[in-house]
């Protein structure tokens, strides 16, 4: 499957801006279930200096920085990229979570020491006793990784409320846990906690969702989240869909959570207000003519 | 090991009654009482001195501590932004035999901690082969990923060590805590030096202590070495600011050291250099000497909350443009929780045993090591295992067995947060207090700097003493005291020394293009505030006997031309709400006047003073307190307070005059005095303005009374009389104030001074011929030199004077504009940066 996203974020500002600085997660990131074909970057007003490098998690990062005055920046981000789905693995063929949390702890090879790292804390995800007892009855001893993951997925989806209104970026996870509501950010956020609160390691997924009609987060940037399954590889969950992603998920960035990966994050010296738009678009080429 | 006990010397004199508890080595005296052999010549002079002789040297120590404004900021403790440095007059001393052994303990550990930040920053072999846990690196918020992979120049990362080192009752010395993040204390070290040599110069120089000196020196070729392809690196200090608890210490090092103070906010990165903002422009930056912590250095990629940083600087280090030092990144070994595994992993990196032990340390974070911690948790301290876990240390010796079981609990819940240390009893050392020496507890902070391969170890560093001989934390923050550390050498040091030198005038950074626009800012508007406050101080004083005298016409006309300068500048609150226009001055509006608004004003003054620290003698900044200090006595009762205001009204006068001689005196008449000049000419042009303006008001002139105030408040009255010896006449009363060139209080003498100034700045703008507000300044001042007093002072239509007023609401509005441009053109940085939203 191929597809095409147009990613376009806009801040307008009541006053000039002198100079900005800027970081951004916009490029696609390859891996065996996803191919990039192409990806452009622009920027307007023209940035004096730019650099893309990879981060400390293999995503490419672009770091670029404007001189001249301005009121309007836009950042317009264009990929194509083609999906190589891969059924999930019967659930019966994974390992027991507590094997799982087990093995990471000891990091028993290069692959589950690299997982590790995903276990702790991290600026936005907590961790403590009341995700681990939101999780347990996703969680009874000897279930298998995969079939206690996707139950945990589904009751995040069912007994919370998706609600842009009920949250900001800094939310903190708490309270997303406690008010039962929020966007894809925290409900990824939420799962994270929860999974790490057991010992598992999991990571923080930024995206796109190809837009349809029973799906939810399309018109902005998504997130959902992944769990280390030996054997396997990650395996992703996406909490606010209630799905394994396969092909309507294109992957930008991974990260520990959102603070490792926002798609774009900046300072700007002047400005005074500001308001930013985003707009994205993620569709299947239009056929040739 | 410690020196031996000899007991054919001398033995100190029961005058000083003191007597060491059983239980813990003391640093003076053998368990026998002989004194140590280092210890002697100490003990010969305080023998020789007595507590009244000690004292009495003490006092010339005291007044150097407080001239030279050595202080330190407690937190949460808004009375004492500046609390004086508390030192002990006995310093402590070393055995040079002894100091070799701490000396290349400390090296091998400073090796060893910047072996493990190059493998973590690196290829991370320690955790792939589980020589340490994930955990301590990957759960540490000190772990700054966007820095992994950067080569720092030299390989080195830690370029300034220290470490916190205790003696045990067996006399052996042991590590306490490693300082990696920006390690504090050295120039308090080289302070309490400046200070101990002055007060015990004879002893100083017979028993042969080690100079400091050649540390420092060291430490500046090693700064240099970073920018090794600039011939005259430029090296900033970059500091968090007055409010961080060590200010006076980076102020105090960026002056010794020669190089400039910056705050985040002097520095802006362009095309991934860095470079500081200065009157001058931008001006490349090679060296950034880091004095706050490394998570805050960048809110792009670092911290994105903080306000500290400078946006772009992660990149600009990426790039090989800057170096930072300590390098960015190193904050994640300063744990509790790694000092458990540095004994293996010495022996794995270096091949070497650690040489100077760590006091026992358990990480709970591991099961076995917790099951310990759990069953001795009575004789053990449990602290934080990284410092972004906010807590104390607690001592299990001194919980409940209730708040123990509580601990526990606690620790259970999250074991990896918490790290126990068993508890040592620390070394005692004599301290002098009420006329007696009294034993306290002491923690050495050692100073190490990255020098070629190999480090230069401070000889002595920072001996710090517990509050009492119960306290178990050495703490500045929870009142502890300080002393000098002495290496005695075998031999008399070199007669080389740059602390000689730095008796003199501290070498001055370059050249003052490099005074930063923020230092600009701050100095314009300390001249503004100054002024203002001396302007209102002034009318004050005119108006204060007035109040009190029997009724006379004269002296209500002097209480209403007060009362309409003050009305207009809004210094008026708590009088009547809408006076008739001629009303007096009550004294409810006088007092109040000046127990809460000058008040305010000199709080405001001294906080505009400490964010120029570095650039404000110690003199000038002692008159400063001192007046602060006046202003914040509280009122005597009804009956007493004119006087009382009368005499703190004359006292703020010369103290102002006191402040603005020293303040100016020491500043070379560079930009930065420029500026400070610059804001009291404005101020004072603008406040005879409104002198005239409000207090003579656009009526003709005829009432003798009030043209005497307006003179005396405008501070003109002598020079009228030696000038005119004549009874006052209206247009020589306006000429005196607004055109005469002679009088130092006029206005067109401000704009004289002022357009000069403006002349003289650089100019930051390619637009050809006079700037903006060049022409402006020069506008105003022609506008005086063609004015005419007598036309002035001529009433016009609806007998109002026109003229006068023309002239006046002009020059209010042009020196405001002024102010305006110059902060536009000079102070640019005074713009806030802020985040973008996130999305």
């Amino acid at each position: 499957m191929v597809l095409t996203v147009s990613h376009t974020t806009t801040y307008l500002y009541r006053e000039p801006v002198s100079i900005c600085h800027t970081a951004v997660h916009l490029n696609p990131r390859g891996s065996l279930h996803q191919r990039v074909i192409s990806h452009r970057l622009e920027v307007s007003p023209e940035p004096v200096f730019s650099v893309t490098r990879n981060d400390y998690f293999g995503n490419e990062i672009t770091v670029f920085s404007i001189h001249e005055p301005h009121q309007t920046l836009t950042i317009s981000s264009k990929s194509v990229v083609e999906l190589q789905p891969e059924e999930p693995p019967p659930a019966g063929l994974t390992p027991a979570w507590e094997a799982v949390r087990d093995e990471v702890g000891q990091q028993a090879g290069e692959e589950s020491y690299q997982a590790s790292e995903f276990v702790f804390r991290s600026p936005f995800v907590k961790l403590g006793p009341d995700f681990a007892a939101y999780a347990a009855p996703s969680f009874p001893p000897g279930r298998s990784v995969l079939a206690a993951s996707l139950d945990l997925c589904h009751r995040i989806f069912s007994e919370f409320r998706y609600d842009p209104r009920a949250t900001t970026i800094s939310t903190p996870v708490d309270e997303v846990l406690k008010d039962r509501g929020g966007v894809c950010q925290d409900f990824a956020h939420l799962m994270i906690a929860c999974l790490r609160s057991l010992g598992l390691p999991a990571r923080y997924v930024s995206g796109y969702l190809r837009s349809g009609e029973n799906t939810v987060g399309a018109e902005a940037s998504h997130a959902w989240c992944s769990v280390f399954c030996p054997g396997f590889g990650w395996l992703d969950f996406d909490p606010t869909n209630d799905v394994m992603p396969q092909s309507d998920h294109v992957t930008i960035a991974i990260g520990r959570d959102y603070s490792d990966v926002s798609p774009v994050k900046g300072v700007a010296i002047g400005g005074g207000e500001q308001i930013v738009n985003v707009a994205v678009e993620v569709l299947p080429p239009r056929p040739a003519r | 090991m410690s020196q031996p006990a000899t007991d054919s010397g001398p033995h100190l004199n029961t005058a000083w009654k003191y007597n060491p508890p059983g239980g813990f080595h003391d640093e003076m005296l053998t368990a026998a009482g002989g004194v140590r052999a280092s210890w002697q010549p100490m003990v010969e002079l305080l023998n020789g001195l007595g507590p009244d002789g000690l004292a009495k040297r003490w006092q010339e120590g005291r007044r150097l501590i407080h001239n030279n404004g050595v202080t330190y900021n407690v937190y949460g403790d808004p009375k004492s932004l500046e609390r004086p440095w508390p030192l002990d007059p006995i310093p402590f001393v070393l055995a040079d035999s002894e100091w070799a052994s701490i000396e290349t303990a400390i090296a091998q550990r400073a090796t060893l901690l910047n072996a493990m930040l190059a493998d973590m920053y690196g290829p991370r072999r320690l955790l792939r082969e589980r020589r340490i846990p994930a955990e301590l690196v990957f759960g540490h918020p000190g772990f700054l990923r966007p820095c992994c992979g950067i080569e720092p120049p030299g390989g080195i990362w830690l370029h300034n060590y220290s470490a916190d080192i205790a003696r045990a009752p067996d006399g052996r010395w042991w590590v306490l805590a490693d300082r990696t993040q920006a390690p504090s204390g050295a120039g308090y070290a080289l302070e309490n030096r400046l200070v101990s040599q002055r007060v015990l110069p004879d002893l100083f120089r017979s028993t042969n202590v080690r100079r400091l000196a050649a540390f420092f020196q060291k430490w500046k070729e090693t700064l240099r070495s970073l920018a090794p392809k600039r011939e005259n690196p430029r090296i900033v200090v970059l500091t968090p600011g007055p409010y961080n608890e060590t200010y006076f210490e980076h102020a105090f090092l960026a002056r010794y050291l020669g190089y400039t103070l910056v705050e985040g906010g002097d520095l802006t990165v362009r095309e991934n250099h860095v470079f500081l903002k200065t009157l001058g422009g931008l001006l490349p930056v090679d060296v950034i000497v880091r004095r706050q912590d490394d998570s805050y250095c960048d809110p792009l990629e670092l911290r994105g909350d903080s306000m500290l940083g400078v946006a772009g600087l992660v990149q600009a280090v990426w790039s090989g443009n800057v170096a930072v030092a300590n390098a960015l990144g190193t904050g994640l070994l300063e744990s509790a929780a790694q000092s458990a595994f540095l004994p293996v992993l010495c022996k794995h990196m270096l091949g070497e045993e650690l040489r100077m032990p760590n006091i026992a340390s358990w990480w709970c974070g591991d099961a076995a090591a917790r099951s310990y911690v759990k069953e001795h948790i009575a004789g053990l301290v449990i602290k934080p295992a990284s410092p972004a876990f906010d807590a104390n240390p607690v001592f299990g010796a001194k919980l409940s067995a209730a708040e123990r079981k509580a601990l526990i609990a606690r620790i259970e819940s999250n074991p990896a947060a918490y790290v126990a240390q068993e508890q040592v009893s620390l070394s005692t050392v004599p301290v002098a207090q009420d006329h007696a020496l009294r034993s306290r507890h002491l923690v050495l902070r050692v100073f190490a700097v990255a020098s070629g391969d190999s480090w230069a170890v401070m000889p002595g560093g920072l001996t710090r003493i517990t509050s009492s001989l119960d306290s178990l934390v050495v703490s500045m923050q929870h009142g502890g005291g300080s002393k000098d550390t002495w290496v005695r050498a075998d031999a008399p040091a070199a007669p080389f020394s740059l602390l000689r030198r730095s008796q003199g005038p501290l070498p001055v950074s370059r050249a003052t293009f490099d005074l930063p626009s923020r230092v600009a800012d701050n100095l314009f508007w300390l001249g503004r505030y100054v002024e203002r406050f001396d302007a209102v101080v002034r009318i004050s004083r005119v108006v204060l006997p007035r109040l009190y005298q029997e009724a006379d016409p004269a002296h209500a006309a002097v209480l209403a031309v007060g009362r309409r300068v003050l009305d207009a500048e809004g210094y008026l609150r708590g009088g009547e709400e809408q006076a008739p226009a001629r009303a007096a001055l009550t004294e409810v509006e006088v007092v109040t006047l000046i127990a809460e608004q000058l008040a305010g004003s000199v709080s405001e003054i001294r906080r505009v003073a400490s964010l120029l620290r570095d650039r404000i003698s110690a003199d000038a900044w002692r008159v400063l307190k001192q007046l602060e200090q006046q202003f914040t006595d509280s009122p005597p009762p009804e009956a007493l307070r004119v006087s009382w205001a009368q005499d703190l009204l004359d006292r703020a006068v010369t103290s102002l005059a006191a402040f603005s001689g020293l303040a100016t005196e020491n500043m070379t008449r560079g930009h930065g005095w420029r500026f400070l000049d610059m804001g009291r000419r404005l101020e004072r042009a603008l406040q005879t303005v409104h002198l005239v303006r409000h207090g003579l008001g656009l009526t003709p002139l005829a009432n003798d009374a009030e043209l005497q105030a307006a003179l005396e408040i405008g501070d003109s009255l002598l020079t009228y009389r030696s000038r005119y010896l004549s009874s006052l006449q209206p247009d020589l009363v306006l000429d005196l104030l607004l055109l005469d060139e002679g009088n130092p209080r006029s206005v067109v003498y401000q704009l004289a001074r002022l357009s000069r100034h403006v002349d003289q700045l650089p100019e930051s703008h390619p637009v050809s011929g006079r700037p903006r507000e060049a022409r402006l300044a020069l506008s105003m001042l022609t506008s005086l030199q063609l004015a005419d007093a007598v036309e002035l002072a001529a009433p016009g239509e609806s007998n109002r004077l026109n003229a006068l007023d023309d002239l006046t609401v002009r020059l209010a509005d042009d020196l405001g504009l002024l102010s305006e441009l110059l902060t536009r053109l000079y102070f640019t940085h005074a713009v806030a940066s802020r985040q973008l939203l996130p999305r």
